[in-house]
């Protein structure tokens, strides 16, 4: 430790070039092993990430939508072309890896362009801008809801969340997949009685939804804390008259964590609103999903 | 690079020390931070003390085994890069094998990089001492802010929740206010005192009380 760095009153050393070398040479070396050690336990952890990732995102589509073991579910991935001229859809049968997969072009103007069934294994198509997934579940030969994957930039890094819709496209709930928004301030949106809050909300009252920053109404609280605690089921008699209150009226924010609470709610929206306006376009096409609506 | 002349203490010396005597939380005050922000239950105070544990051993091993090639001007860069790849490393590990775990407290393991327990754990001990002295300080220091975030956890679990290891004891919450961040840092005040009064009373009153002070 002889040649630590004068900072007071003595005038600055001149930078030794060996020295300087051989401080950069020992960070390469250490960011390169890092790299390397980085690299070999993502490799070897990938396969099992994603497909704990998967299993959690089944769960979460037949618990949003409380599904039964008989529901189909058809998982649609969106895609938008680079010069952003057309949206892809591709449909196949949720879960099944041998399903096959039914491929329908639009253009932007609402026009059918291309529509083709290829056969399973078919590769994922590259090149293209993911628009997120969504999810339309039957259950005994009717629609038994929506549930939609939306991505928002938050605080930190990407919230990724699920919204779930029943057949009139009303909210039934918001779940948080994944976020890096501080612990006990930003985190607190992906508590139940946050998310609640979004919770049978209409299309219309969604894309006029905003957020405030004053504090909920403690009754309101009460009734989400009840709505987000009940299991199955009727809906608590308090909630469901106080959301007659509250339905047209902003999302509270978390305390201190207003950007997190714009970022998801801003997500939501964007979400439930380019759907709308693409099922009017994949319902008469997606063979009998939307014949029931 | 012989900053110590003296024998490196041994083992056992080495476990007391960060259970007891160095205590990160109750005696050096360090990482007070995540301390209060976990310990609402036994269980998260387990699972975090637990990934401490595992990053401080193996920082620390990998700056013993490499602190003859570590640059000294650099070493606070180099040793929060190390401290970086295993907290990733574990990251990504906890979210392939056990995921129910890591959606709870995944948010936390990325904040083990800031740390201030495991970077002074390098400076202090592991950038000056062999590989199996410094081993046993990481353990002892992590076994130390292991137990005590499982001790801060009981008590906040037991009078916040009614409970204590997720097994109910009473029906009732008795005092919220413990298992809020406030109640986390009065808990930590009141255990403080309680081992600085034990210790008093065990060694005649020659021991040092805890200085706290430290951020992180």
């Amino acid at each position: 430790m002889s040649e630590l760095v004068q900072i007071d009153g003595a005038p600055r050393p001149k930078a030794d070039p060996k020295v300087v070398a051989g401080i950069a040479m020992n960070l390469v070396l250490v960011c390169a092993v890092s790299a390397i050690v980085l690299g070999g336990v993502y490799v070897g952890t990938e396969r099992y990430q994603r497909e704990a990732r998967l299993a959690g995102e089944r769960a979460a589509v037949s618990g949003m939508l409380a599904l039964g073991a008989d529901a189909q579910v058809t998982e649609v991935r969106q895609y938008l072309d680079p010069a952003k001229r057309e949206v892809r859809y591709l449909a196949k049968q949720y879960g099944d890896e041998s399903a096959p997969t039914r491929t329908l072009v639009f253009g932007l103007d609402g026009s059918l362009r291309e529509a083709e069934a290829a056969p399973a294994g078919a590769a994922e198509p590259t090149g293209l801008e993911e628009l997120g997934r969504l999810f339309v579940a039957k259950q005994g030969g009717a629609l038994a809801g929506f549930v939609l994957e939306g991505e928002s930039r938050g605080y930190k890094n990407r919230i990724r969340f699920f919204v779930a819709l029943d057949s009139s496209l009303a909210v039934l709930g918001v779940r948080v997949l994944e976020h890096e928004e501080d612990p006990g301030l930003g985190a607190e949106i992906a508590t139940p009685v946050f998310r609640a809050q979004f919770t049978g909300r209409t299309p219309d009252e969604i894309a006029a939804l905003g957020v405030t920053r004053d504090p909920m109404p403690e009754d309101w609280h009460a009734a989400l804390a009840a709505y987000a605690s009940s299991t199955g089921g009727e809906a608590p008699a308090d909630w469901r008259s106080l959301l007659e209150r509250e339905r047209t009226k902003p999302i509270y924010a978390v305390t201190g964590a207003t950007i997190s609470s714009r970022a998801l709610t801003r997500g939501v929206k964007g979400t439930v609103d380019h759907f709308r306006r693409r099922w009017a376009l994949l319902a008469p096409r997606l063979e009998g999903e939307g014949a029931s609506r | 690079m012989s900053e110590t002349t003296e024998r490196p203490p041994g083992a056992l010396q080495l476990l007391f020390n960060g259970i007891v005597s160095e205590n990160p939380v109750f005696r050096l005050a360090l990482s007070l931070c995540p301390a209060v922000a976990v310990t609402t239950t036994v269980a998260n105070g387990f699972i975090l003390g637990v990934a401490v544990l595992a990053v401080q051993v193996l920082s620390s091993l990998t700056v013993a085994i490499a602190r003859g090639v570590i640059h000294p001007r650099v070493r606070i860069p180099v040793y929060t890069i190390i401290i970086a790849v295993w907290v990733s490393a574990i990251d990504m590990a906890l979210a392939a094998f056990v995921p129910a775990l890591y959606a709870q407290v995944g948010l936390y393991i990325k904040l083990i990089v800031a740390f201030a327990i495991i970077i002074s754990r390098l400076e202090v001990f592991a950038s000056r001492q062999p590989l199996v002295p410094s081993f046993w300080d990481a353990v002892g220091m992590g076994l130390g802010f292991m137990i005590a975030l499982m001790v801060i956890g009981a008590l906040r679990e037991v009078l916040g929740a009614g409970s204590f290891f997720g097994i109910v004891l009473f029906k009732t919450k008795p005092l919220l206010f413990f298992a809020l961040p406030a109640g986390g840092f009065f808990s930590i005040a009141l255990l403080m005192a309680f081992f600085n009064a034990l210790e008093r009373k065990l060694t005649g009153g020659t021991a040092k009380p805890a200085a706290g002070g430290h951020h992180g």
